[in-house]
C-alpha cells in the first residue's frame, strides 16, 4: 500500500463505500495486500487472526498510508481498527457501521452513517461533494464470462489469484467478500441531477441543485444499493449468495477460506453437498508461502475440469515418432523419494527404483530415472515418452509433459486395484484423499493445509521425539494394550504432549498407538470432506505403517487396502497416462 | 473443585468418553445421560451446597445449573439464546431461556465436550471456530440437542453469534430471530434494537401462544437494574475479602446474571452478595481480575485460583458487562428500549476501548493486584485486543497476563505451558506487592 498522492483511500470490504468517496475526489483501492511478516500484527495484536487482517495492518503501519476506511464486517477488522485508533498514524481513519440485515431500519441507519462519514471525509479533505465525480466512479456491470470458474469464500489474496491465472486455464472470475464488489448502477433520475456546468445567469444557478441536496440526494439511492449487493457470509440473510454456486455458466469453483476466519467454512461445507459442478476447497493463511502445493491443486483441478491431462495429450502427439517399440518413462518427484517406472506399449511395468530425493530434486530424478533405466537395459533414447508428477515434476530437464500426482495417483491406484474408489495418499510432506470415478478419474480431491499433522512428517518428528527408527516406530505401534488420547492435531503440541506420555511412563506402543489414531483421525476428516466411500486404498510411504492402517480402517469403519507398489502409485499413473495418450 | 486425580473426576471421564462413543450412532441415548447427569448435579446443588461458599455463591451456582437443566427438562417452555441477549422478554411470560454458551459449558463439565467439537470439525466447522459455539453445533448436528420452539440470538459480541444460530435454525428447523446491535452507542442505535426486541416479543407470543403482560415485563426489567446496582455496590466490598470462589462459580455467577437477568432469584443473588462479602474472611492472597471465559477445568489454574490462598478471582469482565457508564437513560416504564439500551452498552459490544474502560474500572473499584486476559480459542475480539488491553492496563498500573487456551475444550489447553505462565506471573505479583509493603 503507498500512496504518493495523498488523495488514495484504502478499502478491505466490499461494503466500503467506494463511490461516495469518490464523490470528494478520492481515488479508492482496495487493500490487497500480502505482508512478508506478521510481526506487527503478532505484537501489536494477536496471532490468531485472519493473515488477511494481519497483512492489513502491517501495512497500514506504512507512512504511505494516509486515508484508510474499514466497516465492522468482522472481528478482526473491529479489532484491526482499534489497534491502528492506538497507533494514531493514519490521518483518516475511519470505521463504518455496517448493520447485518438490509431492511428499511437498516437502510436508514445505513444512511446516516454514510452521511456521517461524507462528513468527516470532507471535513478532512476540504473538499464539497461533487455527484458527477460519484456517478463517474461506478463500474460498469459485469457480465458473468460462460465457461469460467469461480473463485468463492473468503479474500483472495493476490498470489492465489496469480496462481489461479497461471494454473486453471478457463475464464476466473472472483467474487470473494472482497472481490464480489457489485453496486448496482445508478438510475438515470439521479443521473440527471448531474449537469454540465451553467452559463453563470440566475436561471442555471437556481436550477442547480446546492452540493448538499445533491449529497442527500446521492444518499437515499446510494444507502440501499450498497447494502444490497450480493452478500458476504456476515450478513444475516445469505439466500442472495446461492446464485454464486449454482453452476450457471460456470465450470468450476475454487472454494477458498482462510485460516482463522470463520464465516466461509460453513458455506462451503453446504456448497460441497450440494454442488452440481466440480469444486476446491483451499485454505490459505493469506501469505505467499506454500505456493508449490497451491499450483499442485490447482493445476490438478485444472485437469480434472477438462477430464483428461491436455498438456500429456498435446506432448504425446509431438513427440518424434520413434519406430519400434512403445516405452513409457514415469516420474514421481516427491518430497522425500523419487520414484520412476518404465512401462511397455502393453501396460506392464518393466522396472521400478525408489530412490531418496535428497536435496535437490534434480539430483533425485537423475538417479532414479538412470537407475531405472538400467534396470529396464534401455537408454534414454529408447523412451517414447517420458512423464514427471510430483512436487519436483518442474524441476526435472527432458521431460516430455507433466501431470500433477493427483491424477497420477487417481490413475495409478486404478490401474493396481481397480475397484479401488477412494485412494488414501499419506506422503511425507502432505497427505491427500482422492475420490475416484469408476473409470479411475479423480471425481474429488482434498489436501492437508499447509500443516504437518497427520502426514509422514507428523510421524518421523514424533520418531525422533521417541528416539526411534521410523520402522521401529511402526512395529511398536501394534503392540498397544491401552488407548491413549493424543489429543492435539497440532504437530508442535502433540510434541509436547508425547513428551508429557514419556514423563508418565506411558509405554511407548500405547504412545505410538495414540498417534496412529491421531493421523487416522485427520485424514478421517479429509476423507469424509470429498465423500470418501469404501473400497478405499492406502498409497504413499505412510501406507508400510500397518499402525496407521489399521487405525485409519477402524477410524472409517471399513478395510483399507494396501499394495505392494502403492508407494510406486504416482510414478505408474504418470507411466500409464502418457501411454494412453500415445494411444496405446 | 476439581482435580484430575480425583476418583470423581475419573468416573467422570469415563462418562464422558461413553458418551463420545454414542453420539453419531445413538444421539437420544447421549442426550439422555446428559440430561440425568445435569439433573444429578442440579439435586448436588440444591440439596448438597458446598458449605464453604458464600450464600451468594451457592446461590449463583444453583440458579446457572438449574436454569439450564430445566430448560432441557422442558423443551416445550425454552428458547435457544446467546449469552448477551435481553432474557426478560422471556422471563415474564414464564419461559426459560437457555443460554448456548452455557450448554457447551456444562457439556465440558460432564467431560463430553471432545465428541461434539470433532463431530462439529467433521462436518466442516472451521478448526479456528470458538469451541463454545462449536461443541453446540456438534450436539445438534449429531442430534442430540432437540430443535428448541424458538431461537433467539443477538450480534454481539462476536461473529459466530451470525453463524452457529442460523445454521441450527435450519438445520433444526427452528423460528429464528435475530436482534442486530450496532455498534455505536447513538439514541438512535438503542431505537432501532428496541424496535426489534418488541417485534422478538410478538413473535414469541406467536409461537408459544401466550401473551406478554407489558406491566410483568417492566417489573423484571425495574428488578434487573436493581440487580444490576446492587451487583456494582459490592464491587469495593471485595478488596481483601475471601470470596471462597472457583473459576468454575464464576461463570456460573455470571450466566446467572444473564440468564435470569430480571428475576427474584438474580436479585436475591445480588442481595446476598452485598450482605456475605463484607462479613466474609479477610483474605491475604493476591486479587484478580479474569477477562472473558474462565477454563474452570484446568488442573494448573484450579491448584492457584480455586479457593487457593495464593491467589482469588476478585470478579470477571463476563460479570461486570451490562452497565452504562453515567447510568441508565431508559428506565422500567421504557421496557424495550431499557433492555436496548443495556444491549447497546454492553461493554462487549463496539470498540475495544470501551471494553478496556469497563476492565479498568473494574481494577480500581476492586482495587485488584492484576489482570489475566484469557485468550479463548476462536475468539478474535479478545484476542486482537489482548495487546491493547495489556498496554492500557499496565499504563494504569494493573499487571496484565495474556493467557491463551479454550473456555471449554480441554484439547486446546496447553496445561504445562499454563502452569509455567500463571506461576510466573503470581510470582511477579507477589515480589510486587512485597515490594510495595
Amino acid at each position: 500500500m503507498s500512496d504518493e498522492s495523498g488523495s488514495v483511500v484504502w478499502y478491505a470490504c466490499k461494503y466500503a463505500p467506494a463511490e461516495l468517496l469518490a464523490g470528494y475526489g478520492a481515488s479508492t483501492r482496495l487493500a490487497n495486500v500480502e505482508a512478508d511478516t506478521f510481526e506487527a500484527a503478532d505484537q501489536l495484536a494477536h496471532g490468531n487472526l485472519c493473515g488477511y487482517g494481519k497483512s492489513l495492518l502491517a501495512s497500514a503501519l506504512s507512512p504511505d498510508v494516509h486515508a484508510l476506511v474499514l466497516t465492522t464486517c468482522c472481528d478482526v477488522m473491529r479489532r484491526i481498527y482499534d489497534v491502528l485508533v492506538e497507533r494514531d498514524d493514519i490521518d483518516f481513519l475511519y470505521l463504518l457501521d455496517l448493520p447485518h440485515n438490509t431492511g428499511k431500519a437498516e437502510r436508514r441507519l445505513m444512511r446516516s452513517q454514510l452521511a456521517r462519514l461524507a462528513a468527516a471525509y470532507g471535513s478532512y479533505s476540504g473538499r464539497t461533494f461533487d455527484p458527477g465525480l460519484a456517478l463517474a466512479s461506478f463500474a460498469p456491470p459485469v457480465v458473468p464470462t460462460k465457461g469460467h470458474v469461480t473463485v468463492v469464500g473468503a479474500h483472495a489474496p493476490g498470489s492465489l489469484m496469480e496462481a489461479m491465472r497461471e494454473s486453471i486455464t478457463l475464464p476466473v472470475s472472483n467474487v470473494t467478500c472482497t472481490g464480489a464488489r457489485r453496486v448496482a448502477s445508478p438510475p438515470s433520475e439521479l443521473a440527471r441531477t448531474v449537469r454540465a456546468p451553467g452559463c453563470g445567469c440566475d436561471a442555471c444557478i437556481a436550477d442547480d441543485p446546492a452540493p448538499a441536496d445533491a449529497l442527500e440526494s446521492f444518499l437515499d439511492w446510494y444507502a440501499p444499493a450498497l447494502l444490497g449487493q450480493t452478500p458476504c457470509m456476515r450478513m444475516n440473510d445469505v439466500s442472495g449468495r446461492s446464485s454464486l454456486t449454482d453452476g450457471r455458466n460456470q465450470e468450476g469453483i475454487v472454494y477458498h477460506t482462510m485460516k482463522f476466519c470463520d464465516y466461509y467454512g460453513f458455506e462451503y461445507a453446504d456448497a460441497a453437498k450440494e454442488a452440481r459442478i466440480p469444486m476446491l476447497k483451499i485454505e490459505t493463511d493469506g501469505t505467499r508461502q506454500s505456493a508449490g502445493q497451491l499450483r499442485t491443486r490447482l493445476k490438478a483441478f485444472d485437469e480434472t475440469l477438462h477430464g483428461m491431462a491436455d498438456d500429456v495429450s498435446a506432448a504425446a502427439r509431438s513427440v518424434r515418432p520413434k519406430g519400434g517399440p512403445t516405452y513409457v518413462l514415469g516420474v514421481d518427484s516427491g518430497s522425500t523419494s523419487t520414484d520412476a517406472v518404465v512401462m511397455d506399449g502393453s501396460g506392464k511395468t518393466l522396472a521400478s527404483v525408489i530412490v531418496a530425493t535428497g536435496a535437490k530434486a534434480t539430483a533425485g530424478a537423475a538417479k532414479a530415472i538412470e537407475d531405472v533405466l538400467e534396470e529396464a537395459h534401455l537408454t534414454r533414447d529408447d523412451v517414447t515418452l517420458a512423464v514427471a508428477t510430483g512436487y519436483g515434476r518442474d524441476a526435472i530437464p527432458d521431460m516430455d509433459s507433466t501431470i500433477t500426482e493427483i491424477t497420477c495417483h487417481a490413475a495409478g491406484a486404478h490401474l493396481l486395484v481397480p475397484e479401488a474408489r477412494t485412494v488414501i495418499d499419506i506422503g511425507g510432506q502432505d497427505s491427500k484423499v482422492i475420490h475416484l470415478t469408476p473409470d479411475g478419474g479423480v471425481a474429488n480431491f482434498v489436501m492437508n493445509d499447509k500443516c504437518a499433522a497427520g502426514t509422514g512428517r507428523f510421524l518421523e518428528m514424533m520418531a525422533r521425539t521417541l528416539e526411534m527408527p521410523l520402522a521401529e516406530l511402526s512395529r511398536q505401534g501394534l503392540e498397544w494394550k491401552h488407548e491413549v488420547r493424543i489429543s492435539s492435531m497440532c504437530t508442535v503440541f502433540a510434541e509436547s504432549e508425547v513428551v508429557s506420555l514419556i514423563a508418565d511412563d506411558t509405554p511407548t506402543p500405547d504412545i505410538i498407538h495414540g498417534l496412529d489414531v491421531s493421523v487416522a483421525t485427520k485424514t478421517s476428516a479429509l476423507a469424509k470432506r470429498v465423500k470418501g466411500e469404501p473400497p478405499y486404498l492406502m498409497t504413499g510411504g505412510v501406507a508400510n505403517n500397518e499402525g496407521v492402517v489399521r487405525a485409519l480402517a477402524e477410524v472409517l469403519g471399513a478395510p483399507v487396502r494396501t499394495h505392494p507398489d502403492s508407494q510406486l502409485c504416482g510414478a505408474i499413473g504418470a507411466a500409464w497416462l502418457g501411454l494412453q495418450s500415445l494411444g496405446a | 473443585m476439581a482435580d484430575d486425580t480425583k476418583p470423581g473426576i475419573r468416573i467422570l471421564d469415563r462418562f464422558g468418553a461413553a458418551v463420545d462413543d454414542v453420539i453419531e450412532d445413538n444421539p437420544r441415548a447421549a442426550a439422555f445421560w446428559l440430561l440425568t447427569a445435569f439433573q444429578v448435579e442440579t439435586w448436588k446443588v440444591r440439596h448438597l451446597p458446598e458449605g464453604q461458599k458464600l450464600p451468594s455463591g451457592q446461590m449463583g451456582c444453583r440458579l446457572a445449573i438449574e436454569g439450564i437443566t430445566r430448560a432441557l427438562e422442558h423443551p416445550d417452555e425454552a428458547v435457544l439464546t446467546s449469552i448477551f441477549m435481553p432474557n426478560e422478554i422471556f422471563l415474564a411470560m414464564g419461559l426459560r431461556p437457555m443460554i448456548a454458551e452455557a450448554i457447551s459449558d456444562f457439556m465440558t463439565g460432564a467431560r463430553a465436550e471432545e465428541g461434539f467439537a470433532v463431530a462439529a470439525e467433521q462436518r466442516g466447522v472451521p478448526e479456528s471456530y470458538c469451541s463454545y459455539h462449536k461443541i453446540l453445533v456438534g450436539a445438534a448436528a449429531t442430534g442430540v440437542l432437540a430443535a428448541p420452539r424458538l431461537i433467539a440470538n443477538c450480534s454481539v459480541a462476536c461473529d459466530a453469534n451470525n453463524i452457529t444460530f442460523k445454521w441450527l435454525a435450519e438445520r433444526l428447523g427452528s423460528p429464528h430471530r435475530y436482534v442486530d446491535v450496532p455498534y455505536d452507542t447513538s439514541e438512535d442505535s438503542v431505537a432501532y434494537v428496541a424496535d426489534q426486541l418488541e417485534e422478538l416479543a410478538g413473535v414469541t407470543e406467536q409461537v408459544y401462544g401466550r401473551a406478554l403482560d407489558r406491566a410483568r415485563l417492566s417489573e423484571f426489567v425495574a428488578r434487573g437494574q436493581r440487580t444490576l446496582q446492587a451487583m456494582e455496590r459490592t464491587l469495593p466490598m471485595r478488596h481483601r475479602r475471601y470470596l471462597v470462589n472457583d473459576m468454575g462459580l464464576e461463570m456460573q455467577e455470571a450466566l446467572a446474571l444473564h440468564l435470569l437477568l430480571g428475576s427474584e432469584d438474580a436479585e436475591r443473588m445480588a442481595l446476598q452478595a452485598e450482605r456475605d462479602i463484607p462479613e466474609a474472611k479477610p483474605y491475604d492472597g493476591l486479587e484478580l481480575i479474569w477477562v472473558h471465559a474462565a477454563p474452570y477445568f484446568s488442573v494448573p489454574l484450579q491448584k492457584v485460583l480455586d479457593e487457593s490462598p495464593v491467589a482469588q478471582i476478585i470478579t470477571s469482565d463476563m460479570t461486570f458487562d451490562q452497565t452504562r457508564a453515567g447510568g441508565f437513560e431508559h428506565g422500567p416504564d421504557e421496557p424495550f428500549l431499557a433492555m436496548a439500551e443495556r444491549l447497546v452498552h454492553n461493554s462487549f459490544n463496539g470498540p475495544a476501548a470501551r471494553r478496556i474502560a469497563r476492565i479498568r474500572q473494574l481494577c480500581e473499584k476492586t482495587q485488584a493486584d492484576g489482570v489475566v486476559v484469557f485468550c479463548h480459542w476462536g475468539c478474535k475480539e479478545t484476542m486482537g485486543a489482548s495487546q491493547l488491553m495489556k498496554r492500557d492496563l499496565e499504563a494504569a498500573g494493573f499487571p496484565t497476563l495474556v493467557l491463551d487456551g479454550d473456555g471449554c475444550w480441554r484439547r486446546n489447553m496447553s496445561e504445562g505451558q499454563t502452569a509455567t505462565r500463571m506461576g510466573a506471573f503470581l510470582e511477579m505479583l507477589h515480589d510486587r506487592r512485597e515490594a510495595a509493603r
